[in-house]
């Protein structure tokens, strides 16, 4: 458990930091096959697998970055009328969220699990990079079974201590007040 | 008929308190599976679509970059430079927290972030000099909102990402109307400030001004990369935002030194989790308007309102109160996403222009952020004071006047966000 719980951040903050990179690179090699010095050097590489592989990189941390979410308690929603409902009421409608959260995310990955299926038999591939495309949409079942799945687990927790995990917007590491 | 099936299922999920993104995503797969004949499947392919759009790769990279500048070093000298140069006059510390969260907000897209990098500085050296802690309080928690206002803007993305509108023009458009709204904040913040007598800060000379500027120069030379990055045409808005990432993670761990390269795994993964919430919601969003297209929802309701005979004042006037009444249960981000495609074709069957409309919803998200009971700003106040909401409420009143006050006049003169993009040559 431990385990997919640091695979999991490792996947998500590597991948924004790659995919800022990669952008970052395109946009100065854009410049340097400006600058008559650099041309011929930048000619040479190619750069514009860059844009469709920032994308795959994104959906990817998106939806393994939204199954953490679920783990912190970084979806919210509306609850200003739960809240005021007694302890027990609003207990039920917890666990009425955190299923429907399940439910929805146990069918998308149930679908998406079909829509690889089908994609890999047509052997289709990406327009520039040419990577099968059945692994890049791989990422909508994986994401969202592992997603079910976090929701499952909070609301075990919930069962268990009746604690959901929250996400603190006001807190702020390394800008203690002693620092002014 | 099914307009109301729809929203009844969204309004009921949503009340339940489930993610919003859950309570989108369900009521799209309840009504395909009972009432429609568009497969099911399309769902799964929707969300991989949803998102492939390129505009919403500027959300991630603009989160990360504003984390860094948080993070970095770089709100602390923007507070210093502002306080060199205005908090000599009523209001001290408090006008420099104004012109502190502008400028924040000219290099960071969110409102809450820009009250956290400015507050939880400012606020505690505000209370030591003994200005009351709801002044402190009310002037931060506003004027944070300059954060979705002046460009870079989170909320701005999202809107033009829905609605197809140019990123770059609404980045543009926002620039007058952050200003004239920074000024409306600081004159009350004087005014307040002035009535009461709240101590003031002794003049800075030349020297330390010049100081202050070269301290802060290099968050300040981010502003000119990213507003005149876009502008210019050198950068698309999403490559400005990355590249505004790369220069904070430069200047934060190189220039500055104030973060250390431990610090940056939790940095991006704070960033990731940020921004994959908000692509999760999106995508959702992305689902639910397709459906809605697919029931010819908009296109019905703009025929309603406009056989309402409302006008375009009307209108505005009806928008803006819808808008303020969902600020009061919804964050930003998704009230756009959820109102912005069924209110956009009757704005344009107006003749309102496109940018301005976004405008006009951006301000609205700006007061909603700032009163009860889900303003995510005044959470945000209320963690770093530990003030309660209720007595942050009454803290934040007059500069929310204000907001309203200037609300109306950014509603009915569209020329205040429209003349610069003109001047630019933009439109």
């Amino acid at each position: 458990m431990k385990f997919l719980d640091h695979l999991e951040e490792w996947l998500i903050a590597s991948l924004l930091a790659i995919a800022t990179l990669i952008i970052f690179v395109a946009v100065v090699h854009r410049y340097a096959s400006g600058i008559s010095l650099l041309q011929d050097f930048a000619l040479t590489i190619n750069m514009s697998w860059a844009q469709e592989l920032c994308i795959y990189l994104f959906v990817w941390m998106a939806k393994f970055g939204a199954a953490y979410g679920v783990r912190t308690g970084i979806h919210v929603g509306v609850d200003v009328l739960i809240n005021c409902l007694s302890e027990r009421t609003r207990a039920l409608f917890v666990y009425f969220g955190l299923f429907a959260g399940a439910l929805f995310t146990g069918i998308v990955g149930f679908l998406g699990a079909k829509l690889v299926i089908g994609i890999y038999e047509t052997g289709q591939v990406s327009a520039d990079l040419e990577l099968p495309m059945w692994l890049v949409y791989l990422a909508i079942p994986l994401g969202s079974f592992l997603m079910c799945f976090r929701f499952l687990q909070v609301a075990w927790n919930f069962h268990r201590n009746g604690e959901l995990p929250r996400h603190e917007v006001a807190h702020v590491e390394g800008l203690e007040p002693e620092r002014t | 008929m099914s307009a109301y099936i729809i929203f009844g299922l969204l309004i009921a999920l949503m009340l339940t308190g489930m993610p919003i993104s859950i309570a989108l995503g369900l009521t799209v797969l309840a009504f395909l599976f009972c009432l429609s004949d568009i497969t099911i499947e399309t769902v799964a392919l929707k969300h991989f679509t949803g998102i492939e759009k390129i505009e919403i790769k500027a959300i991630p990279f603009f989160i990360l970059a504003g984390n860094f500048l948080t993070h970095g070093g770089v709100a602390r000298r923007m507070i210093r430079f502002a306080s060199s140069m205005v908090g000599h006059w009523h209001g001290g510390l408090g006008l420099a927290g104004v012109l502190a969260c502008a400028l924040f907000a000219a290099v960071s897209g969110s409102s809450p972030a820009t009250v956290v990098a400015i507050g939880s500085i400012l606020l505690p050296a505000m209370a030591k000099q003994g200005f009351p802690q709801r002044f402190g309080a009310g002037v931060i928690t506003t004027s944070g909102s300059l954060g979705i206002l002046i460009p870079p803007s989170i909320v701005m993305v999202i809107y033009a990402v829905s609605t197809n509108t140019s990123v770059g023009k609404l980045f543009m458009a926002g620039v007058i109307p952050g200003l004239v709204l920074a000024t409306l904040l600081g004159l009350t913040t004087w005014y307040r400030a002035r009535k009461n007598g709240y101590p003031r800060l002794a003049r800075a000379s030349l020297r330390e001004r010049l100081i202050a500027l070269r301290d802060s120069f290099w968050g300040l030379l981010l502003i000119v990369v990213v507003i005149g990055g876009i502008y210019s045409g050198i950068f698309t808005p999403t490559e400005a935002a990355a590249m505004s990432a790369v220069y904070a993670f430069i200047v934060a761990v190189f220039v500055y030194k104030d973060l250390n390269l431990k610090q940056i795994p939790k940095v991006l993964l704070d960033s990731a989790s940020m921004s994959a919430m908000l692509l999760y919601i999106i995508t959702n969003a992305v689902l639910f308007s397709f459906l809605m297209t697919y029931e010819n929802i908009p296109q019905a309701m703009a025929q309603w309102l406009l056989d309402m005979g409302l006008g375009a004042m009307g209108f505005l006037l009806m928008v803006n109160l819808l808008l303020l009444l969902a600020g009061n249960v919804m964050e930003p981000s998704s009230i756009v996403l959820i109102l912005a495609p069924i209110l956009f074709p009757v704005a344009m069957q107006l003749g309102i222009d496109p940018i301005h409309f976004g405008i006009l919803i951006v301000v609205n998200m700006e007061v909603g952020m700032c009163h009860p009971p889900v303003g995510l700003n005044l959470y945000v106040a209320s963690g770093i004071t530990k003030m309660g909401i209720t007595e942050l409420t009454i803290a934040v009143w007059p500069w929310l006047l204000t907001m309203l006050v200037f609300l109306l006049l950014v509603t009915y003169w569209p020329l205040l966000s429209l003349w610069l993009p003109r001047q630019l040559g933009m439109m």
